[in-house]
């Protein structure tokens, strides 16, 4: 047979039996819309936790009390929540002198609920020094940051995120209002979002509010002049030396960069791609089944259709063709039908999360997604379409033309 | 051309097995009108469809040009039945959405003819039916003795030199049966070999030979009277 003769037939196949074939078609449309979204979603979320990691400023080095055991993607023993109080300004005078680090900004952490006039929240603070500002390269919308002296002399000033802000003050201006401290709670987790933390003097925070004298991490922002991990060996052994640590298996204290946040992101995001790509195959697994029903459903009506077919000269091979070719056309068909509905919610879902989500939202169509899509849809039916063709090819004239 | 022998056909197995066909021996030479009559059950179909390659034998030999038939592939037999044997059947099995013209193109699409030359092969099948001005019609639009026709010319378009007919006539009334019975001994005047299932006199006397059967068996075969047979050939 003719592969003009093939694709005429199989087409006549599918609008013959309109409303059967968009059902078929709709499985898939589901599935192939379904693997589009998933994947656009798997990358922008990827591409917004790594501008949220980049985002945090540059040659950033971190350093928090305890070793970290097991593989990288344990975390030190500080941020599963033990208290381990090693790291103090003994670290930071020793790193003040090493010529690769550019400047060292310690943080310690706690909750508290502020107020002011009836407003209240509960916020995370951070205490640390004036350089903090410039370590993570923070703007400063209104008003000033603080400055060293008013760590020195204790100065009960704050920079307060804008969400913060928004809630205590509504559209006043909170340049130079006070707010109050309740009572304080304890400490939260890593990383907070920037709009929803008071920044305050340091020694404000050790010595009125926790009562403390050890750091909770230490932001080290390395010089540019120098190679990044060679600033990390550096960091390293300073720590080893303050410490008196000879053995570094008995380190009490873990170095982090920006980069192995990245990688870490990296391998994060690899498994949720995996995970996403499961759940579309999933979905155009069942896709697939439906159109093999369906396409049983069909071989069953067309019974007739087929013996007489054979009888006037057609072979097994043409009729598996024929069916084969239905099944595919049927898919591609959904699979572009797929794409171009799974594409819109990409679109509509972009307008929607960037203006509702704070942080934004990277509009992200990859044409790989697109490619596999057309593939994997083209490949569904002559997978599914392998079964029931095989099915009508088997049929035997005499028995197919005396079906009623 | 056409040679069985001791061809049996068992439907179903064992001792429940029906025996349709049980030891039928007959040779159907080139150019020959051949009536096969009988009861009905008598095994007239099943023969017919053994000759026409829709089925095979349980047992015996069919001999076809000389070549015994039973080491044909699945494609060879597809062949035969598009370019060697025209089958026309009792209940027409047009394709009734699709126009005249289309349903006649149907074998073509499954032979070597080439695409510019199917219209005149489809016209010259049409016309030689009566059917020139119906080519654009949809079957489901025509009377049964047309359908027929269209039938017949669906069976001659890849000019075949076997037509079968398993009662062609069955289903229409005796003006369109007489027509199509017209038709189908101008192509044997033509050249074609006609083998043609009937359970009617009159119809079984267009044969120039007429074989009975009953219960699976060949009855009698004998030369119709009245019908020259020069000019037949193995
Ligand atoms: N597919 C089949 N399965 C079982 N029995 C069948 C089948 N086809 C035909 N038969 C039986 O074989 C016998 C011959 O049938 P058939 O050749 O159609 O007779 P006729 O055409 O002479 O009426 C009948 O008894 C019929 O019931
Ligand atoms: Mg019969």
């Amino acid at each position: 047979m003719r592969i003009r003769d093939v694709i005429q037939t199989s087409w006549r196949g599918i609008t013959q039996a309109r409303a059967r074939s968009l059902l078929t078609m709709l499985g898939i449309v589901i599935g192939i819309t379904s693997v589009i979204l998933l994947l656009s979603i798997g990358t922008s979320a990827t591409k917004l936790l790594l501008n949220q990691v980049q985002g945090i400023g540059s040659n950033l080095i971190f350093i928090v009390p305890g070793a970290t055991k097991g593989s990288r993607f344990s975390s030190p023993p500080s941020v599963q929540g033990v208290v381990v109080k090693t790291l103090t300004a003994q670290d930071t005078d020793a790193l003040s002198r090493e010529g690769s680090v550019l400047r060292t900004a310690p943080e310690v952490r706690g909750q508290a609920k502020v107020v002011f006039e009836n407003n209240d929240t509960t916020v995370t603070f951070e205490g640390t020094t004036a350089d903090f500002f410039l370590v993570r390269d923070l703007e400063i919308a209104r008003g000033a940051a603080f400055k060293e002296s008013d760590v020195l002399s204790f100065n009960r000033v704050a920079v307060i995120g804008g969400t913060i802000a928004k809630t205590l003050f509504g559209e006043r201006d909170p340049v130079g209002k006070t707010i109050h401290q309740l009572g304080k709670e304890g400490i939260g987790p890593f990383g907070v979002d920037q709009d929803n933390l008071v920044i305050i003097p340091i020694t404000v925070a050790q010595k009125q509010l926790l009562g403390i004298d050890y750091y909770n991490v230490l932001l080290i922002q390395a010089h540019p002049d120098y190679n990044i991990s060679y600033v990390v060996s550096r960091v390293t052994s300073v720590f080893r030396q303050t410490h008196r640590i000879t053995d570094p298996s008995k380190d009490d204290f873990t170095v982090r960069t920006q980069e192995d946040a990245l990688s870490l992101l990296g391998d994060i995001t690899s498994i949720m791609t995996v995970f996403l790509t499961a759940v579309a195959s999933i979905s155009l697994l069942v896709g697939g089944i439906g159109i093999m029903n369906i396409m049983l459903v069909a071989v069953a009506e067309r019974t007739r259709e087929i013996g007489l077919r054979k009888a006037l000269g057609a072979n097994s091979r043409d009729i598996t063709e024929q069916f084969l070719l239905e099944a595919v056309m049927l898919t591609s068909m959904g699979g572009v039908v797929g794409i171009l509905l799974g594409s819109s919610l990409v679109v509509l879902l972009y307008f929607i999360l960037s203006r509702v989500l704070p942080t934004g939202w990277f509009f992200a169509l990859p044409p790989t997604a697109i490619f596999l899509a057309v593939a994997v849809a083209a490949l569904t039916g002559i997978l599914f379409g392998i079964y029931p063709a095989r099915q009508a090819a088997k049929k035997d004239p005499i028995e197919a033309l005396r079906y009623e | 051309m056409i040679e069985l022998q001791t061809v049996e056909r068992v439907y179903g197995d064992g001792a429940l097995g029906m025996r349709a066909l049980q030891g039928v021996s007959l040779t159907v030479l080139s150019g020959e009108f051949v009536s096969i009559m009988g009861p009905s059950g008598s095994g007239k179909s099943t023969l017919l469809h053994l000759v026409s390659f829709l089925d095979t034998p349980t047992r015996g030999t069919y001999r076809f040009r000389g070549r015994d038939t039973a080491t044909f592939s699945d494609a060879e037999r597809a062949a035969i039945r598009n370019k060697e044997i025209g089958f026309v059947f009792q209940a027409f099995n047009l394709l009734g959405r699709m126009s005249v013209y289309e349903n006649v193109e149907l074998p073509l699409l499954y032979s070597s003819l080439h695409p510019e030359e199917r219209r005149a092969a489809i016209e010259a099948a049409v016309l030689s039916v009566g059917l020139t001005e119906k080519l654009h019609l949809k079957a489901n639009t025509l009377s049964g003795g047309e359908k027929q026709r269209v039938a017949i010319a669906r069976a001659l378009v890849c000019k075949p030199s076997i037509i079968c007919a398993d009662e062609p006539t069955g289903n229409l009334d005796s003006v369109s049966g007489a027509q199509v019975m017209e038709i189908l001994r101008r192509l044997n005047e033509e050249g074609h070999t006609i083998i043609l299932v009937t359970h009617e006199t009159y119809t079984a006397r267009y044969g120039r030979r007429l074989v009975t059967m009953k219960d699976g068996r060949i009855a009698s075969d004998e030369r119709v009277a009245g019908h020259a047979s020069a000019g037949l050939s193995k």
